[in-house]
């Protein structure tokens, strides 16, 4: 059971507001927006409830949803919210709160996600451009998953798919720089 | 002659190499010339902006900046995901001039934006720049007999505000290009609905199940061949249809092309430019339709009686 | 010597909180003229008003100033007061300190007060200068237009021609009826249609006191409250309707068939022809746009075969004239194309149609012989799917607003297809059920029971062929769960909207009309029938959606609002109104082009005293003037006042602050 008018101002809307420039309460709760997305079924929450949870100030329950981190932003539910609300400008705002708050989904496959994600963006760090071979040996060590998709390997690297090299970006320490300033700018916030 | 700027992206010299060069292929057909982004820069595409702000812009707005460096007033760009980060980019910049300018100088340093180059997707500057007309008359093998269902993806016209750019619903876009080769479009429900994008590696099973019910429908609409214009999207529905058919239980063998591989085909270039090795799912069983003759419509009676001048007006 | 009365109003809190009430009725007193100032906490109250008229008898006051709420609100009242107590009601000033002061200025109060003792001053100062004005009677044409024959404009003419008033009733399609002739039963007792509205249909007809003009158009309104003068267009039918026996030879016989408009498309009609067979009046009309006669001179079937000789194809559109008193617009709705809601595929899929084609299927006297069938393929459905709220209540396709009909109509529909396929099943996605008329909720519940429909709360996302059905998808919000219902036919519950060509009627009639086109009520809680411009009213879905309980009542309102406008032998005229000083008028006639009432003439007078020459000069006609100023603003020689604002009194308000 929930217990609502404790927690006096609803500052959650407000982050979210700010963050996403999305109208989160003009949401009425069509539901068009869960049949519409692709992975609703695999969300704990879909999104109107996640709308609603945003309205009713439940943001530990909001972070620790595992729907911000399966939204694909494919844009395909705001394109028919019929309340033009920017859908995955909400999911995107709650999952970077709650990455900033560091009160993180902690299930294996979230667990999964966020891995592919650091190891993606780890690759464009070191060579400025994605290393799609090593990233894809880094995830399966990471994720303790050795073999997976390596039944396509063998396919795959005949024809040439999967480069076995990286080209660096010859200003690949620029990139680097960019990452240690956004750090450092997102740190002094 | 038309030029202009042009970003690769990550997988342009890998797993999408044979999108690449079936483009630069047809453009050199229809007079069009490329010019790369010197020292272009991965966009960060999906995990830049799921995991941070500030980066996810900054990553993309570096090479706008590069851009401007170029003559050219608009960047085509061919992976779907590229063009989204890219367009999202500039049209948040464009609309919040102080947050670019806070990016612009601390993050990234190349130079000053201005929001001079214009952002395409390549399908996009196909249709709106060159034309059906241009693409029609430089067809030599017409592709006739060849249904294809043509699958757009989430990020090519959605959303609606970004893109500009055909139907978010049921674009028409690419229907109309495979038309003009000759390929006869299906009535395909699923143009637009998601492959599981980039969960490909990290959340396979959702790429399975949702790749999965693409290939369904394309079947039941009757296709030989799904085409496409994003390296996630062919790599999802190809690489992945053996799994698909094994988890399901369905039987697909459906090709999945570039809209740039038919192009070159029907406009003659050589077979082995095209790179269908490269396909997993065979590709000849589909190509072998182009060509056949499609059975005679029945006729219809004309009625015996003399009737009175029926004719309908509409 | 003038001798002025201030009455400074506390309204309660309203000003007295802002405003020090008793100072500015010491500041007032110093003035000269005033021989008498008191503040009181309500003077629209009986008490308030018997001070005044008190006042006005024992100080022998020669002119009055409330300082209260704006004139809006209460002139009529404190002139009413004037006048009971033998002074001429014009000699009263009404000094808003409330929404000119009070109201705007509620952090200062010092300010406040100061500015109403401003405005008390001008009051006063103008007073001074006020005269004696009296009302202006002009003569009321006792007849009324009712442009619209659907069940809105029928109520009303009967109702207005009951009370012996003579109504000329303009409907521009060939037969009246509207939309509820279309209809197969309606709610909450699914009593039919037609059969309770053609004795109505069939009254209007027959009345001695309705001149039903069918196949017509408004063209033009001339002229103000009481005095319309209105030009309507007859479309030529090419049937003398005199000599037609509406025997139906003609249109058995003709060769042409155009989409039925009756019935949504669904089936054909001939270019000769009646719109229904209960049609009123029951004479055919040529549609000249796919006539072959009347386009290319060939065929003339129709002509052959009517015994009595009614066809006329040199027929031409007649333009007549009616003098009118009062109008009542009640020309219905339009229904919203769904094209937008490309992700339903509307347009793409045959088996997907608007709740209105429905209603035809599903009417006896429809296309489908009463019996709903599939449009691909002609077979029964069993599985109906119904979405309502389609560009209702959708900022981002259609419109903000609710329809209010929809809701009820889909609940009948449910029950009309269980009634009609006794194994089919509906299935209904909603975002709400709105059921707030009288019986309404009830007619719901025992809907729901009654057909075993299922109810899913959840707007439809897609809708997609898998063979010769279609899959509709949505939440079910209530479980939790995305679901797929297979539809053989799904039926979309369109928004309301205002008929295509309101904006144009409006401004042809001088009205206003909202964003989306419905025309604008005067008031949307105390004047829902009336407009803004005097003598036109509104009725039915015009002004807004509703259904026919509503439709009927705000009708029957307008009849009362026009039987109580033409009770008198005249109208009463606000006297403040233009006139010219021909001594400065130079005749520019610049007057006569502003005047929006064409009140203004042009006329002869001698150049001097006496003297044989003419000049021209303006003239206004105080029975059209309406008192707008638009005459006296553009006069640049200054030779116009308007009664009740006069320069001189204009100008005593400003020197006074």
């Amino acid at each position: 059971m929930i217990t609502l008018g404790t927690k006096g101002k609803n500052t959650f809307l407000e982050a979210v507001g700010r963050k996403s420039g999305a109208n989160v309460l003009d949401c009425y709760q069509c539901g068009k927006c869960v049949s519409t997305c692709p992975v609703s079924q695999y969300m704990d929450f879909p999104p109107r409830e996640i709308m609603q949870m945003i309205k009713l100030n439940l943001r530990d329950e909001a972070y620790m949803a595992n729907s911000h981190w399966f939204c694909l932003t494919c844009s395909a539910c705001s394109g028919r919210c019929p309340r033009e609300i920017d859908i995955p400008a909400v999911m995107e705002a709650v999952r970077h709160l709650a990455i900033e708050e560091n009160y993180v989904n902690d299930s294996k496959k979230v667990k999964e996600i966020r891995k592919f994600h650091e190891i993606f963006l780890d690759m464009v760090k070191r060579y400025g451009r994605n290393y799609e071979l090593r990233m894809m040996a880094e995830f399966n060590i990471r994720t303790r998953n050795l073999f997976k998709d390596m039944h396509l390997a063998p396919k795959a690297l005949a024809k040439g798919k999967i480069p076995l090299g990286v080209k660096p970006l010859k200003s690949a320490q620029a990139i680097k720089r960019m990452y240690d300033v956004a750090e450092k700018l997102e740190k002094n916030k | 002659m038309k030029k202009l700027t042009y970003f690769p992206g990550c997988s342009a010299h890998g797993t999408s190499e044979e999108f690449d060069s079936t483009l630069k292929l047809v453009l050199k057909t229809l007079d069009v010339e490329l010019e790369d982004i010197p020292d272009w820069n991965c966009c960060g595409a999906t995990s830049a902006h799921v995991m941070t702000e500030n980066l996810a812009y900054a990553l993309p707005l570096r090479n706008l900046v590069l851009a401007e460096k170029l003559p050219h007033t608009t960047m085509g760009i061919a992976c779907a995901s590229c063009y989204q980060r890219m367009k999202v980019t500039k049209v948040h910049m464009d609309e919040n001039p102080e947050l670019a300018a806070k990016i612009n100088s601390t993050i990234v340093e190349e130079g000053h934006y201005q929001g001079k180059v214009d952002v395409k997707s390549m399908l996009q500057y196909a249709y709106e720049d060159i034309g059906l007309e241009a693409i029609r008359s430089k067809v030599t093998s017409p592709l006739t007999g060849l249904k294809v269902a043509c699958y757009y993806g989430c990020l090519l016209t959605r959303p609606k505000k970004i893109t500009q750019f055909d139907s978010p619903e049921f674009p028409m876009s690419m229907d109309r290009i495979c038309e003009a080769l000759g390929a006869t479009a299906t009535e395909f429900d699923y143009k637009t609905e998601c492959c599981g994008a980039s969960f490909s590696i990290s959340n396979t099973e959702v790429v399975e199940s949702l790749s999965g019910k693409i290939l369904e429908m394309a079947q039941e609409s009757g296709a030989h061949a799904i085409v496409v214009a994003c390296p996630l999207c062919q790599s999802n529905l190809d690489m992945r249809q053996p799994d698909i058919e094994k988890k399901s239980g369905r039987k697909y063998g459906i090709p999945v092309f570039y809209f740039t591989q038919l192009m070159a085909l029907a406009f003659g270039h050589p077979r082995e430019k095209l790179k269908f090795p490269k396909h997993i799912v065979p590709v000849e069983g589909a190509l072998s339709n182009i060509g056949k003759a499609e059975p005679a419509p029945e006729k219809i009676k004309k009625p015996t009686k003399a009737v009175e001048a029926e004719s309908e007006v509409e | 010597m003038a001798r002025v009365g201030v009455f400074v109003c506390f309204c309660g809190a309203n000003i007295a909180d802002y405003v020090d009430v008793p100072q500015v009725v010491e500041e007032v007193k110093k003035i000269r003229e005033v021989k008498y100032a008191v503040e009181y906490k309500y003077m629209c109250s009986d008490p308030g008003q018997q001070m005044i008229r008190d006042a006005i008898v024992n100080n022998r006051l020669t002119s009055v100033v409330v300082a209260a709420c704006s004139p809006r609100m209460h002139e009529k009242t404190f002139r009413k007061a004037l006048s009971d107590a033998g002074m001429n009601p014009y000699l009263l000033e009404v000094a808003n300190i409330r929404e000119h002061s009070s109201w705007v200025h509620q952090k200062d109060k010092k300010a406040a007060t100061e500015k109403a003792m401003d405005l008390c001053r001008m009051a006063v100062a103008k007073s001074i200068a006020n005269e004696q004005l009296f009302e202006i009677s002009v003569p009321v044409t006792k007849r009324a237009l009712v442009i619209g024959g659907g069940i809105a404009g029928i109520q009303a003419a009967l109702d207005i021609a009951d009370a012996r008033i003579p109504v000329v009733l303009v409907e521009k399609s060939p037969s009246i009826g509207g939309k509820m002739a279309q209809l197969d039963e309606t709610f909450p007792t699914l009593d039919c249609s037609q059969c309770i509205l053609t004795p109505k249909m069939v009254d209007v007809a027959s009345h001695p006191f309705i001149e039903l003009i069918p196949y017509s158009e408004v063209l033009e309104l001339q002229g103000f409250v009481g005095n319309y003068k209105a030009k309507i267009r007859k479309k030529a039918s090419y049937v003398n309707f005199k000599t037609c026996t509406g025997c139906g030879a003609c249109w058995q016989k003709c060769p042409v068939k155009v989409p039925n408009e009756y019935n949504m498309g669904l089936d054909k009609r001939r270019a000769i022809y009646t719109p229904f067979p209960q049609a009123v009046p029951n004479k055919p009309v040529i549609d000249a746009e796919h006539c072959t006669m009347l386009q290319k001179g060939k065929c003339g079937i129709c002509a052959k075969v009517c015994q009595p000789g009614a066809i006329d194809y040199t027929m031409q559109d007649e333009v007549i004239e009616r003098e009118i008193g009062a109008v009542v617009v009640a020309t219905g709705y339009d229904l919203w194309d769904p094209k937008p809601y490309e992700e339903y595929g509307v347009g793409r899929f045959k088996d997907i149609i608007t709740s209105l084609e429905f209603e035809r299927m599903v009417s006896a006297n429809g296309p489908t012989n009463g019996v709903p069938v599939r449009p691909s393929d002609g077979k029964v459905p069993k599985n109906v799917v119904f979405i309502k709220c389609i560009g209702s209540r959708d900022e981002a396709k259609g419109i903000e607003y609710c329809s209010k009909i929809c809701c009820m109509y889909t609940t009948k529909h449910t029950i009309l297809l269980h009634h009609k396929v006794h194994d089919s099943h509906s299935y209904v996605f909603y975002m709400d059920i709105r059921a707030a008329g009288k019986g309404y909720e009830e007619f719901v519940h025992k809907a729901q029971v009654d057909t075993h429909a299922t109810y899913l709360r959840g707007r439809v996302s897609k809708i997609y062929k898998k063979g010769d059905k279609l899959m509709v998808r949505g939440e079910d919000a209530q479980i939790g769960q995305v679901v797929e219902v297979e539809a053989d036919l799904v039926v979309l519950a369109t928004a309301v909207t205002s008929p295509h060509d309101n904006p144009e009627l409006a401004r042809l009639l001088g009205i206003s009309y909202d964003k989306h086109g419905f025309l604008s009520e005067a008031h949307p809680k105390l004047r829902p029938v009336e407009t803004a411009k005097a003598g036109i009213f509104l009725a039915g879905c015009t002004q807004a959606p509703k259904d026919i309980p509503e439709t009927v009542a705000q009708a029957s309102a307008c009849a009362a609002k026009v039987c109580g406008l033409f009770a008198g032998d005249t109208l009463k005229k606000d006297p403040m109104i233009s006139t010219v000083n021909t001594e400065f008028c130079s005749g520019c006639q610049n007057c006569v082009n502003v005047c929006p009432y064409g009140a203004i003439v042009t006329d002869e007078v001698p150049f001097g005293h006496g003297s044989k020459e003419m000049r021209t000069v303006a003239k206004i006609n105080e029975g059209v003037c309406q008192g707008c100023g638009s005459c006296v603003a553009i006069c640049r020689s200054m030779a116009i006042n308007l009664a009740g604002f006069t320069d001189p009194q204009i100008i005593n308000e400003i020197v006074s602050i």
